[in-house]
């Protein structure tokens, strides 16, 4: 009880995380209607008893969408923040530690990306590898990376400069060991903050990805394809766009509020 | 600091040429050419080869990427294939229009910002820290698509204080400013908020209340000052998300950007409109990004500009 | 600053500097700002449509939007009427006085709207304008079958074809621009004048296409002075525009069917609702072995509930088509075999046909639409249910254009536009006629028996015996399979009551509102608050 009143965010946060967790992983299980199966009569139905959120244009359920939608979303969500995490840390603490004239390299390759814009590199890979959750994956990590590379790069530096870790090297810890035992649990706080906060971002990227026609393929209920396809109805059954806007914002709330509980957490630890 | 000003302009170079190489790479992947795309469902073959040669396009990738560099060292970004005109002429005319969209979301952002960030970080968990950062995470959690159509409902049809779509007045700039500028702003409110609660401690915050400032006026000076530096790291790193989210903004409010020019170039493969509109994104973001860098040595001292 | 050591003349020198770049950030955004917002003039029509005209020089403007403005700026010898047959436009009257040689006689009196009289100089100007190379213009592949066009006299135009063409009329609709007119491009006007009812006042692309009366062509007391046509490419906020008042008209593309129910409720709103002749089918692509046994394409017509999609998705807006020629066309044929949905009869075929519903699903190609989307869904939950899966592959144009010209695709769906002569036929199933061969037979569909009856169709100038063709075209068509016809989508226009006078064509011409007037002024529009 003390410890959600000093750090309500964690407590919010990681109640409402959990809880989105529990419906991808066993919502699904739960809902007996079929998230594909069309039932044109009842295209565009208001929520009621069978049909609790209705149906969509193809009289398929909402709620069973929603539910199916959890899995995918947040799985790709957490699937990209976790490969961009490994790719930028990877990238950023090796550009770090080598320095020079690599490092020089890795910084202007990040300028690169971060100044392409992002949905060229989607518009390209849907049409080259056909769109999906593979390319929906491949797209939005390829742009979400640079972010930890840069950051990971940053903690490094400073914390290379730091006084444990001057020490370690100047009793002579080989760099793997300096790396392991003390650079990376430095930077694994910052690294997680980001990371969640990440995910909320991906979830909305994923929506935006949509409207402009380039995420999962149909009829994959993705919550940002479920809002896309919900715009042109959206003041005939706005119901449509409704259920997939409050279960983006939950989950984007919820991340949110965990990745300010963390970096609480974490700041009052160091 | 002029020699600092070159350097950092000579290294736009790079980063441009990296941009253009990759525009240049992907755009040529995408099945999909300029050619059918104009031609339509009837050309002749003979045509369409004519027309092939006449746009370069029959030559090796590699020719056509060097004449395509050759072009730009010059200044040259060549001929839009689908709207016959030169790309440079296309972009000067829409340019504007994306900046005055991004300048006003990025300034709708700064005014909610701030307020919200001072309501919070001057009382931290109060019922106005509360508010307001409750406030700000529904922010970020709204997308674009879906807050864009929610305002034009609400202050446009109900309301009827505003315009519904369209580039204009100042009036016009009011709705897609909001929609584009609310993401922003929580992220903004949210630091500033951190900053604000920095300070409160701080040593000096005390020196300055013992002088006789009042909290209020010791938290805006110092405070806002200490939050000055990571305010404008943020909106450098916020500027590609800015200027991409002014894209889906351009669409919803019918805004004719650089953004709807781009979809329209990718759409018709028109290869030198999209090297051109990418170029210019970039060099924004670039260029966003060097003015911000300045702003932040400028605003922090210990930074040297070297 | 004074919590950090360091001398004054640098901190001053810091803030000078943070000032510059402000200033010039400053500089840069508000000279964005200096630009006009376009004006709509008074009394002005507001059309919304979704997407900006490409061009609107007749020689180039080739798309859908770009042609139904370009029509409003420019004439044409010819002009497709309400029944897909040609009536002279320019031409007063219209001579054939041999299978290949067609003599159009000019109106007199006719004027650009640079005040310039039309003639048939202006007329062989515009044919060796399009059919020069160096122009490029898409409209010089619709011209092979053209001989020779010259002028007779200052009114006379006598045009030539190849072989006796009966579609050769089709080949008179090109809008007239003055003789030496600058090829379009870079420095050239964007619409150069034209003798229609409009001129081209100004064009903002992607932003507004405004059109002002062509003063030097009578119009109707009380017509409209002008047209504003507005790119809005969101449907929901086309609807809320009309509902508001602020666009006046809209149709087709510009209304989407769902949105129909909530406009219709509105009371300033007419709907009118008129056959179309726009085709929507999904082709076969013969490539695929299993797609070449009859018995697996009849299977796929019949397991396609057709009827509830029209009366669902579609909101009613369409008619469950059989061919491509629409009942409005004088060479429709409807007496052809027909496939109504049923599924067993479906899995009977399939089974009989041994298909393996393990083996790879088709690939059903779709362009990126809201609609499109929603329709491939549809096709696939109901192709699934006979045993037939389909994998959907939505891609944005120029990439589904690419596999359709590619034969990159199992099943596409796509349609036909403004239908009119059946001689498309010969473009579209003729086993010569690939795209790469300049046709549109992209699923590679051959059948000697359809060769010889489309290129028959061609060439034979009496109506009576080639519409007999075109009925035996329509059969066989429907017997082969190599579209499963899907529906004609209707024409939809929605527009305030103030508006009147307004005709629609089946091929959706807004050529009516040349002749519509106001019932009442126009007031004060919201958006110019």
């Amino acid at each position: 009880m003390n410890s959600i009143r000093r750090n309500p965010s964690l407590a919010a946060g990681g109640t409402l995380v959990a809880l989105l967790a529990a419906i991808a992983i066993f919502g699904p299980l739960l809902v007996r209607a079929n998230p594909d199966a069309i039932d044109l009569p009842h295209a565009l139905a208001g929520p009621g008893a069978r049909h609790w959120l209705g149906c969509d244009s193809l009289g398929r359920d909402m709620l069973a969408r929603i539910v199916w939608g959890a899995r995918l979303s947040l799985g790709v969500a957490t699937a990209v923040a976790a490969i961009s995490l490994s790719i930028g840390t990877l990238i950023g603490g090796g550009a770090a530690l080598a320095g020079g004239r690599v490092d020089n390299l890795v910084m202007r390759a990040i300028d690169v990306v971060l100044a392409f814009p992002g949905f060229l590199l989607a518009i390209a890979l849907a049409a080259i590898l056909g769109p999906g959750l593979a390319d929906l994956v491949v797209a939005l990590t390829a742009m979400g990376w640079t972010g930890y590379a840069r950051l990971v790069r940053g903690e490094i530096l400073s914390l290379r400069e730091r006084e444990y870790v001057e020490a370690a090297r100047a009793l002579g810890a080989r760099p793997s060991r300096l790396l392991i035992r003390h650079l990376l649990p430095g930077i694994a706080g910052p690294v997680a903050v980001q990371a969640t906060f990440g995910v909320g971002g991906i979830i909305i990227a994923e929506a935006a990805l949509s409207f402009l026609g380039l995420g999962a393929r149909p009829p994959a209920p993705t919550w940002g394809n479920m809002l896309e396809a919900g715009q042109a109805f959206i003041l005939v059954a706005p119901h449509l766009t409704t259920a997939p806007g409050v279960a983006i914002g939950l989950s984007v709330l919820g991340f949110n509020l965990l990745g300010d509980g963390l970096a609480q957490l974490i700041g009052r630890r160091r | 600091m002029i020699r600092y000003l070159a350097r950092r302009l000579l290294a736009l170079v790079p980063v441009a040429l990296g941009v253009v190489t990759l525009t240049f790479a992907l755009i040529h992947l995408v099945p999909g050419d300029p050619v059918s795309a104009m031609l339509g469902d009837y050309a002749a073959p003979a045509d369409v080869a004519q027309m092939r040669h006449a746009l370069g396009l029959d030559r090796p990738i590699g020719q056509q990427y060097i004449g395509f560099l050759y072009g730009l060292a010059h200044g040259d970004l060549g001929q839009s294939i689908s709207q016959h005109e030169p790309v440079a002429r296309l972009i000067s005319e829409r340019f504007p229009a994306t900046l005055e969209l991004t300048a006003a979301g990025l300034l709708a952002a700064l005014l909610i910002a701030f307020p919200l960030g001072l309501i919070a970080g001057a009382n931290p968990g109060g019922a106005g820290d509360l508010g307001a950062m409750g406030f700000a995470i529904l922010g970020i959690s709204v997308p674009h698509l879906y807050l864009g159509p929610l305002l034009m409902i609400v202050f446009s049809l109900d309301l009827g204080w505003l315009p519904l779509t369209g580039r204009g007045g100042l009036a016009h700039l009011v709705l897609p400013a909001i929609t584009l500028g609310t993401a922003l702003a929580a992220i903004v409110a949210r630091m500033l908020r951190q900053s604000l609660v920095q300070v409160v401690g701080a040593d000096y915050m005390r020196t300055a209340r013992s002088k006789g400032l009042s909290r209020r006026a010791a938290l805006i000076r110092h405070g806002l000052r200490n939050a000055l530096t990571p305010v404008i790291t943020l909106i450098g790193l916020e500027a590609g998300a800015l200027l991409t989210g002014s894209i889906i903004t351009e669409m919803i409010f019918s805004w004719p950007g650089l953004g709807r020019l781009l979809i329209t170039a990718i759409n018709n493969r028109d290869y030198p409109l999209v090297e051109g509109c990418v170029l210019t994104f970039a060099l924004s973001y670039v260029i966003v990004n060097l003015v911000t860098d300045f702003l932040y040595r400028a605003a922090d001292p210990r930074i040297r500009l070297e | 600053m004074e919590t950090v050591a360091g001398g004054g003349r640098q901190a001053a020198r810091r803030r000078a500097c943070a000032r510059a770049a402000l200033a010039a950030w400053c500089a840069i955004t508000c000279g964005a700002c200096v630009k006009p917002a376009p004006a709509t003039p008074s009394g002005y029509l507001q059309v919304d449509i979704n997407t900006s005209p490409a061009a609107l020089d007749p020689r180039i403007a080739a798309d859908a939007i770009s042609e139904r403005v370009a029509e409003l700026i420019y004439d044409s010898l010819v002009r497709i009427g309400r029944d897909g047959n040609f009536y002279g436009d320019l031409a007063a009257s219209i001579e054939r006085p041999s299978p290949v040689e067609i003599i159009f006689h000019l109106r007199h009196g006719v004027r650009f709207s640079d005040g310039r009289p039309l003639t048939a100089r202006d007329v062989k100007y515009t044919y060796d304008s399009v059919l020069d190379p160096a122009i490029q213009s898409i409209k010089r592949a619709g011209l092979v079958e053209l001989a020779t066009l010259r002028a007779a006299d200052d009114y006379t135009i006598v045009m030539t074809t190849r072989r006796p063409y009966a579609p050769a009329l089709a080949m008179a609709m090109l809008g007239v621009v003055p003789a030496n007119t600058p090829a379009p491009g870079a420095g050239a006007a964007i619409a150069p004048a034209g003798s229609g009812p409009f001129a081209l006042a100004d064009f903002r692309r992607d932003e507004t296409v405004t059109l002002a009366r062509n003063v030097f062509n009578a119009y109707p007391a009380g017509g409209v002075p002008g047209i504003v046509f507005k790119i809005v490419p969101n449907a929901t906020v086309r609807a809320l525009e009309l509902a508001e008042g602020i666009c006046d008209f809209t149709e087709n593309d510009g209304v989407q069917p769902e949105l129909i129910p909530y406009l219709a409720a509105k009371p300033d709103l007419t709907i009118v609702k008129s056959p179309g002749t726009t085709y929507q089918y999904l082709i076969f692509n013969f490539r695929d072995a299993r797609l070449r046994d009859p018995r697996v394409r009849q299977a796929i017509a019949y397991a396609i509930d057709r009827e509830a999609i029209v009366a669902s998705l579609l909101r009613g807006n369409a008619r469950v088509a059989t061919g491509m020629l629409a009942p409005e066309d004088w060479a429709y044929d409807g007496a052809v075999t027909r496939y109504p949905y049923d599924p067993d009869r479906a899995r009977a075929l399939l089974e009989a046909a041994g298909y393996d519903a393990r083996a790879r699903p088709l690939r059903l190609v779709y362009k990126t639409t809201p609609e499109g989307s929603r329709l491939a869904q549809a096709i696939q939950a109901m192709l699934r249910r006979v045993g037939v899966a389909v994998d959907i592959h939505i891609n944005e144009f120029a990439t589904f254009y690419s596999d359709l010209r590619n034969g990159n695709f199992d099943l596409a769906a796509s349609q036909w536009v403004g239908v009119g002569d059946p001689h498309q036929y010969y473009a579209i199933f003729d086993s010569r006629m690939t795209p790469a061969h300049g046709g549109n037979n992209r699923g590679d569909y051959a059948n000697p028996r359809m060769d010889q009856l489309a290129e028959q169709g061609d060439a034979t100038l009496d109506p009576a015996a080639r519409r007999a063709i075109y009925g035996a075209v329509q059969q066989l068509a429907a017997d082969d399979l190599p579209y499963v016809s899907l529906w004609w989508i209707d024409n939809v226009a929605a527009y305030n009551r103030r508006l009147a006078g307004f005709a629609p064509y089946p091929n959706g011409s807004l050529l009516s509102l040349a002749t519509a007037a106001y019932h009442a002024p126009r007031g004060p529009r919201r958006s110019a608050q």
